[in-house]
């Protein structure tokens, strides 16, 4: 047993074909990116080494940067402080409800999820169109004309829209892994407070949620690391625009690179986005992890 | 999910009808952007322009779902999503399992470090890696063949993957690979034909967690295909809208052509997809 199990070369045919694969496509790229991160190449010609003055740029005069991350931290707050909690009292109720309808509404709910993300992009934009839009043909029916907007037009009204787009999108996420949470609770603790008199409200606030405290925090991390890497549905409806009012910095980066051909500046934002990504992992697992030590 | 059985039904009668009405309006405007794109694709482009938020289609406009399935090229998008997406799952799936039984139940110096190191793969934006992809594939040539988009596809499920699969070879007990060592089995038979049938739950997740996250994949596909032929199904959409700009019901139809093999396969699978996806999603 223990010789085969030790036998290098073994491992090594183990290991090595995921590994490449890995270090090929996911590590090499990160290094590269930096590399060209400290170039001002722009697509053609020989690159030339700029040293760290693309971060610096950006960092200090890039208003479209901060615009981007601040982007990302309120589709965060919104994803935590209104998709969220809708999601989790909707979670108790399908849980609650039993049987086929359970099973039909999970189902429902869960549904905008398998979609494309370019199907339900482009179909949002036809909802928000200024022209034939649904949205603005509803408010006309409420006699709430006067609503009426270019949804994705004006710089006022975009985030908020795309907001409520990316809220749609992933409803459906949010909703099933409370669900599958719920579903991890014995059933035999409900009973028994429910035999000490315990009402609904009193068994969700001092049961349900206590217990629910890890599959919430994984949750709510997995959303906000997510608007921070939202790039797709930016990218089909918006494209960041109006100026940078609706910009997000994944798509940011693609944008300089390819549309502005500022490949080497690019790069720098990129490696800065990844660094971003890292860092709010780290610091989101260490801020619950002190949460739950108090318990 | 074993069905729980309900107590105390009685008296929250009026409770539940509540939950249920609520329930079903949040469902139906959940669903009713989906009801307005079918109702408008069988429809005249024009008649998008009426004020009706609904209309009877009299005449189904179906050769709208002719014109998207032939000029939107579906039949060949299609068959290079089935096989960038089931190369790129089996392939998942195998690494994965290869290398979690190495982390697992091999003795080697740097396990800990290269696992640490494949783990953080997890945190990594896939956009960090767009731009110098882009560059490093087009140099090599892959940028013009199926495995441009499998390898990048592949790589980042993989971390997900040996996650979910150590965690489970963690659980399940050594005793029957043990008895295949004294019988003096090879060391990928025990690990395919022996570690494999055990591992099949965390399979079925890695395997729908990694269909889910590429079927429907597009910004890569979008930045590293080089080549028109090697494109998957969201792209029938994208040409269309420069093609067809003006067509609306055309649009729409092409839109829910690409949604439907997604709905068939999640109506299909719809226990496993949402335990997978949930188990995935957890874990992760």
């Amino acid at each position: 047993m223990h010789k085969l199990l030790k036998n290098k070369r073994t491992i090594f045919l183990l290991v090595a074909p995921g590994l490449a694969v890995f270090i090929f496509a996911v590590f090499i790229p990160i290094i590269v990116s930096i590399y060209y991160g400290m170039t001002d190449w722009g697509g053609i010609g020989k690159p030339n080494f700029i040293g760290m003055k693309n971060f610096t740029e950006i960092i200090f005069h890039d208003e479209a940067f901060w615009y981007s991350l601040r982007n990302a931290l309120l589709l965060g707050a919104a994803f935590v402080f209104i998709q969220h909690p809708i999601s989790f009292i909707f979670a108790i109720m399908i849980d609650k409800i039993g049987g086929k309808l359970e099973k039909v509404f999970r189902a429902i709910f869960f549904i905008p999820c398998v979609i494309s993300i370019i199907v339900t992009s482009k179909m949002w934009v036809s909802i928000y169109d200024p022209q034939y839009g649904l949205l603005n043909k509803v408010l006309d029916i409420l006699q709430l004309g006067a609503l009426k907007q270019d949804w994705l037009g004006n710089p006022k009204f975009v985030l908020p829209s795309l907001i409520v787009i990316l809220m749609w999108q992933g409803f459906g996420w949010a909703l099933l892994i409370y669900y599958s949470g719920l579903k991890g609770i014995p059933e035999e603790i409900y009973e028994a407070a429910r035999i000490d008199g315990a009402g609904t409200f009193k068994i969700i606030t001092s049961i349900t949620i206590p217990l629910m405290k890890p599959v919430i925090r994984v949750n709510i991390i997995l959303a906000v690391i997510s608007a921070l890497k939202q790039m797709e549905t930016v990218f089909l409806t918006t494209g960041g625009g109006p100026g940078s009012t609706s910009q997000f910095l994944a798509n940011y980066l693609y944008v300089k690179a390819f549309n502005s051909a500022q490949y080497g500046y690019g790069n720098a934002i990129s490696v800065l986005f990844v660094i971003v990504c890292l860092v709010m992992t780290f610091v989101l697992n260490k801020m619950f992890k002190s949460i739950n030590a108090e318990y | 999910m074993k069905p729980t059985p309900k107590v105390n039904r009685a008296p929250i009668k009026i409770s539940r009808i509540l939950m249920i009405a609520l329930l079903s309006i949040v469902a139906v405007g959940q669903l009713f952007p989906l009801v307005w794109l079918v109702n408008f694709s069988l429809l005249k482009s024009g008649d998008l322009f009426v004020s009706h938020i609904l209309k009877w289609p009299d005449e189904p406009q179906w050769q709208n779902y002719v014109t998207a399935w032939v000029d939107g090229k579906i039949p060949q998008y299609l068959l290079n999503s089935v096989i960038v997406n089931g190369v790129s799952v089996l392939a998942t799936v195998i690494l994965a399992v290869a290398m979690a039984y190495a982390f697992t139940r091999m003795r080697w110096k740097l396990k800990k470090t290269i696992l640490t190191f494949v783990l953080l793969g997890m945190m990594i934006p896939i956009h960090g890696t767009l731009l110098p992809n882009y560059i490093v594939f087009g140099k090599l040539g892959i940028s013009d063949s199926y495995a441009g988009l499998i390898i990048p596809y592949v790589a980042f499920n993989l971390p997900l993957a040996v996650f979910i699969m150590t965690g489970f070879l963690e659980s399940v007990p050594r005793a029957i690979e043990e008895s295949a060592v004294i019988d003096g089995c090879g060391i990928f038979r025990i690990v395919f034909q022996i570690a494999l049938p055990l591992l099949k739950p965390a399979v079925s997740t890695v395997a729908i967690m990694t269909f889910l996250n590429t079927w429907n994949e597009f910004i890569m596909a979008s930045t590293y295909l080089s080549n028109d032929i090697y494109r998957t199904l969201p792209f029938a959409v994208y040409n269309f809208s420069g093609q067809y700009a003006s067509n609306y019901s055309v649009q729409f139809a092409v839109m829910n052509m690409v949604a439907i093999p997604s709905l068939v396969f999640y109506i299909i699978f719809n226990e496993q997809i949402t335990k997978g996806a949930a188990e995935g999603a957890l874990k992760g």
